[in-house]
């Protein structure tokens, strides 16, 4: 038994199950970032020839000419074919959507107010891309990709051609003439109000019908269609829309059906030349397997694996998407397992290494705003486990194999989660904490009834329908898969930059840009209701823009291919854009930062009206000094409640502005008709949202990051430890919202062993009785450690967990931090 | 009624079953020269002076009623003689960068229970409680029995986190309102023993016996310390003294050099500074000394 240590590392370090997968993830990480402009070149050609053509047919034949034409290439050993683009890691530029932040790159202007606040990345993939431009005369495109210059000159002409005609023009041609405010929303890009425009990269969250895609195939959608469209008795002058969408659909599956068969066709082109008899038979089986799906329902358990990547990709390629998603896989590819008698578990894995190394090589190219944003991550999330449409567990042998890919692999893609409940297996279970501490970051978990009871209140669609499509489309939204409108919103609202409103009187403090009426609040109520009022305007401004810049979205890039495999699209011979989908109030409206408001306004409260500490006056001068000069009054800040403590003062402030916020989000209806989701998360935005927000009343310094997560204490304000936090976030309703995240960071010796497993698994159980949504564990390493001793102050709550032992990091000297992180590094 | 806590860590793994919450009480009769928490001996609530995080700014020292603090070359130097730890605590509340802080605090047993009480729906999934450490808790026996009772009642499970160094009527009392007692053994030889802790073995063995002879759920710890406890002898003593009693369960404790710095920031003296640290292989050989004399070793 003697297998613990004193402070340990990584408990679990995982290793390719094969040197096929090893040299799969080897040669990624040795692969600069390319941009390909092959899609969009036969894109643009296509749509020069079809100018006058019904919207949707020209969508679709556009798409399926640039598919036709696309190159099949096949890496070598690869057994799954089918790539984004030419290249590893490779992007394609959807100017289509957005060719202005391109076109502005080229002409060396400022994409958009926020880009200087975007950070890049400079490692790995980055670092060799950067190097290779140098060394061959390649162009690096938007900090990071890279371009022949033969290939730049056409890109060039290509982003010319679309500067007029993408969604992004057409879009602001509408709102910036149309809409009575586009001034507040130009002014809330200035000063930081809203992240950066979202058009080049708009779609996401959206889940295809996987399900049924393997089970009829391509084919038998085609034939069902064309019957429709034979048997097609309009009865009104709207109805005959219906015709565009179904010839749409058709040319778009037969597009598709063209760029398979140039894999297959590849693949038997390479396995005659082929002397590696091995090699020969492997290409031979790829050709066979390309012939048959996805156009024909699955033979076996790789073929399903194969026809879902297709579908899966062609998705992909359609839409300039961030956070498109393969969710409940497990469940969609058990039937195949079962009843395939020649796969293993071990087989499973494997072919689960080699595709999660291709979603990982996916990349992509948006404005650098919105590459920051992101940080270079697709979202693309696979959930498992959970329960079926009867409220049986529906974890099994699939999701064990895809567990064990990840913690094999360790790949930033895909974004695993676990639905949990707790009929889920315990095996199961301890699989997913074994992947947890790998220090991926993945599994996360999220509580599936908390979801379910949203969509039963909000969509009144039967229980058994939503137990059975509940996934997660993104980084942490909850939605239906195969029948819901992606989540294609306009970006994130900064809550933190009101708080500077509130403080200078409706003015920016940077730009000097007034967002609203003066006021000089007399009581806290007053404070409270002027941010109420600045919120209510930045939420309704920022939805009634976003729903005319969809008018343009539907007339530039209706998604055909991803409609035909949304439920009812189909049925109702229209595409989501035309509420299609069955789901459609899944236009939420996102935001980042509400923790800092909540915290602002609990200092307000105790210190200028409770106890009079100091005037309103004093505290913003002090706010706008960034404290200096006013040390003690900014000790007395940070002494206040903050959130994550459970303390009823501060916590019931948080819950009534998330109560408002949730109130009046969706007292407005989205563009098709239903009301706006309210949802908050985080992605990257709390450090650029942070970078732009002059200090805080809580104690925040200027420029600092925003409170991470939803409900995650801002760092270093939670003072007693990760129970408490989780007792302050069970307090809010989480089935009002979708998404709702929460982030713990552990030193790996809390979680080691069984036991340790073992009590992370009732940490979350515990959460999620009260209940709560969402819940993700970092295990710290050395590396943010070593972040730890340059910013201690984001790691107030960091407790080096030693039996018996007292003692938080930040009290610890630099040379016992020294020897904590020693030990971390060295698993000892 | 009363009591004095150095802190209380939610949220805590290590000591005993779960997810459990560990308070860590004031006062040890022991001066264990290897104790990683030596804030913790003195029943006193004590300053401590956080150097690195001084700016030198020395409101402190201007403020200081008893001139027991002064300005140093960089930042303030304390005399732990004159300091008395006045009412005002004027020096904590005037240092805006939190490098005077108070180690200890009073608690009534009312607040504390409380406190343990919030954590209770982790206890339930993850078969966790409390764990009373320090300091020795039965240094404040009504205090502790206290709080022990009221935690029965709320159904928390409890453990103490003993020396064993305690009048036999506190550790009697405890027993019906205590699941497991993590009790240390040092060193088995009576004349050391008092050299390194300051106190005779003969009552804790005696302690242990009593235990024992009560069927108390007992895990027996024992600190690693290079040279001082590990040696064979010891260890064969230690499995002899588990034998006798009919006791099954020991977890080592490595020796580790992470409290040193908290002994100047509290004016004490560390006397170890030469030892060395376990490697795995070490720790394995030692564990598995134990695991062939047929019992349960573990490694906290």
């Amino acid at each position: 038994m003697a297998t613990s240590e004193l402070i340990s590392g990584r408990e679990i370090v995982g290793t390719p199950s094969d040197t096929r997968s090893a040299f799969f993830k080897a040669r990624y990480l040795g692969s600069p970032l390319m941009m390909d402009i092959e899609y969009i070149k036969h894109l643009t050609a296509s749509h020069k020839l079809t100018e006058g053509m019904e919207v949707l047919e020209r969508r679709a034949t556009d798409h399926a000419y640039a598919l036709s034409k696309m190159t099949a290439v096949i890496h070598e050993n690869d057994l799954l074919a089918g790539n984004k683009t030419r290249f590893i890691r490779g992007a394609i530029p959807y100017v289509n959507y957005a060719a202005d932040p391109f076109l502005k790159e080229m002409r060396k202007e400022e994409q958009d107010a926020q880009s200087k606040y975007a950070e890049q990345g400079e490692g790995g993939g980055i670092k060799n891309s950067r190097a290779e431009a140098a060394l061959n005369g390649f162009r690096l495109v938007s900090e990071k990709f890279l371009l022949s210059a033969e290939d730049y000159g056409q890109f060039e002409e290509i982003c010319e051609y679309w500067e007029d005609k993408c969604f992004m023009e057409q879009g602001n041609r509408l709102w910036k003439t149309q809409f009575g405010n586009a001034a507040f929303i130009e002014n809330g890009w200035k000063i930081g109000l809203y992240s950066a425009p979202h058009e080049p990269c708009p779609e996401g969250r959206l889940i295809l019908d996987f399900e049924t895609a393997l089970a009829k195939g391509y084919l038998t959608i085609i034939r069902e269609t064309e019957e429709k469209i034979h048997s097609f008795q309009p009865e009104n002058i709207a109805d005959s829309e219906k015709i565009h969408f179904w010839k749409a659909s058709i040319t778009v599956l037969h597009g598709a059906i063209a760029l398979v068969e140039s894999y297959a066709a590849q693949a038997e082109t390479l396995a005659k030349t082929e002397i590696n008899p091995l090699r020969k038979e492997e290409l031979l089986q790829m050709a066979e397997v390309c012939r048959h799906v996805p156009m024909e329902s699955p033979r076996n358990f790789r073929e399903a694996i194969q026809s879902f990547w297709f579908t899966y990709l062609l998705g992909h390629i359609e839409g300039s998407h961030l956070g498109y998603s393969p969710g409940r896989l497990d469940k969609v590819l058990y039937p195949y397992y079962k009843n395939d008698p020649d796969i293993t578990p071990e087989k499973a894995t494997t072919l689960f290494e080699e595709m999660f190394v291709k979603m990982t090589q996916i990349e992509y190219i948006a404005s650098l705003s919105w590459q920051g944003l992101g940080h270079g991550n697709l979202y693309q999330n696979l959930i498992l486990g959970g329960i079926d449409e009867n409220g049986e567990r529906s974890d099994n042998e699939v999701s064990l194999a895809i567990l064990q890919a990840q913690i094999n692999m360790q790949l930033t893609q895909p974004t695993l989660s676990v639905w949990w409940d707790e009929k889920l297996d315990t095996d199961f279970l301890m699989k997913a904490a074994e992947c947890v501490k790998t220090g991926v970051g993945y599994p996360a978990f999220f509580n599936q009834n908390t979801y379910i009871q949203h969509e039963l209140k909000t969509s009144g669609l039967p229980l058994e329908v939503i137990r059975k499509n509940c996934a997660i489309g993104g980084c942490t939204e909850p939605t239906l898969q195969g029948m819901s409108h992606g989540i294609v919103q306009a970006g994130f609202v900064n809550h933190g930059k009101m708080i500077d409103l509130v403080m200078n009187q409706g003015v920016d403090p940077f730009t000097g840009i007034r967002m609203a009426e003066s006021r000089q609040p007399a009581t806290f109520e007053d404070v409270r209701k002027y941010y109420i009022d600045i919120m209510h305007d930045a939420i309704r401004n920022w939805q009634q823009y976003w729903n005319i810049v969809m008018v343009a979205h539907r007339n530039t890039v209706p998604l055909v291919f991803c409609s035909v495999f949304v439920n009812d699209c189909l049925a109702k011979g229209k595409c989501m854009d035309d509420g299609g989908a069955l789901l459609n109030q899944s236009i939420t409206t996102l935001s980042s930062g509400l923790v800092n408001v909540a915290n602002s306004l609990a200092v307000i409260k105790k210190l200028c009206y409770d106890d009079t500490v100091c005037s309103f006056e004093e505290l913003r001068f002090a706010v706008n000094e960034n404290w200096k000069g006013f040390e003690p009054l900014r000790k007395k800040a940070l002494a206040v409640p903050h959130w994550g403590n459970d303390d009823n003062y501060i916590d019931n402030i948080f819950l009534d502005l998330f109560d408002e916020y949730c109130d009046w989000v969706s007292g407005q209806d989205n563009y098709l008709g239903k009301p706006y989701d309210p949802s908050m998360l985080a992605i990257s935005t709390p450090v650029p949202f942070g970078k732009v927000c002059n200090a805080f009343p809580d104690g925040r310094m200027k420029g600092e990051s925003l409170a991470d997560g939803v409900t995650s204490p801002f760092p270093g304000t939670d003072m007693f430890g990760p129970t408490a936090v989780i007792r302050s976030s069970s307090k809010v309703d989480h089935t009002r919202i979708r998404g709702g995240l929460l982030n713990l960071k552990f030193h790996p010796s809390a979680l080691k062993g069984e036991s340790g497993s073992k009590n992370m698994l009732a940490l979350i159980q515990t959460y999620f009785e009260k209940p709560g949504f969402h819940v993700q564990f970092n295990v710290v390493d050395s590396r943010m450690l070593l972040d730890a001793q340059l910013h201690p102050e984001n790691y107030r709550d960091l407790v080096v967990r030693v039996a018996g032992f007292s003692a938080y990091w930040v009290e610890m000297s630099k040379a016992l931090q020294d020897q904590v992180i020693w030990r971390t590094e060295h698993s000892l | 009624m009363n009591g004095t806590i150095l802190t209380i860590q939610h949220y805590a793994v290590h000591d005993g079953p779960g997810i459990r919450t560990l308070v860590f009480m004031k006062g040890c009769p022991l001066r264990c020269s290897w104790c990683c928490n030596p804030e913790s001996q003195s029943a006193q609530p004590q300053l401590r002076y956080l150097k690195f995080h001084c700016k030198a700014c020395l409101e402190c020292v201007e403020h200081c009623p008893t001139a027991s603090v002064s300005a140093s070359d960089d930042g303030m130097q304390r005399s732990f003689d004159e300091c008395n730890i006045c009412e005002s605590k004027v020096c904590i509340e005037k240092c805006n960068n939190n490098a005077i802080t108070l180690s200890g605090k009073e608690i009534t047993a009312d607040e504390l229970v409380k406190a343990i009480a919030l954590d209770i729906p982790f206890y339930r999934n993850s078969g966790g409680g409390v764990t009373f450490s320090g300091g020795e808790p039965l240094m404040q026996p009504a205090f502790l029995l206290e709080v022990l009772k009221e935690c029965k009642t709320l159904e928390i499970h409890t453990a103490i986190e003993t020396c064993g160094w305690a009048g036999r009527k506190s550790l009697q009392d405890i027993i019906p309102f205590t699941d497991l007692f993590l009790f240390d053994l040092k060193i088995m030889d009576p004349e050391l023993h008092q050299i390194h802790t300051g106190m005779p073995i003969g009552p804790i063995l005696e302690n242990l016996a009593f235990l024992a002879s009560q069927n108390a759920d007992i895990i027996i710890r024992v600190p690693l310390v290079p040279g001082i406890t590990d040696t064979l002898p010891n260890m064969e003593s230690i499995a002899e003294i588990m034998h006798a009693n009919g006791l099954e369960q020991i977890c080592l404790e490595p020796y580790h050099s992470l409290g040193q710095a908290k002994y100047e920031e509290h004016g004490l003296k560390y006397s170890l500074e030469h030892l060395g640290l376990y490697n795995m292989q070490q720790i394995n050989v030692l564990c598995d000394f134990f695991t062939l004399r047929g019992l349960i070793c573990e490694v906290a």
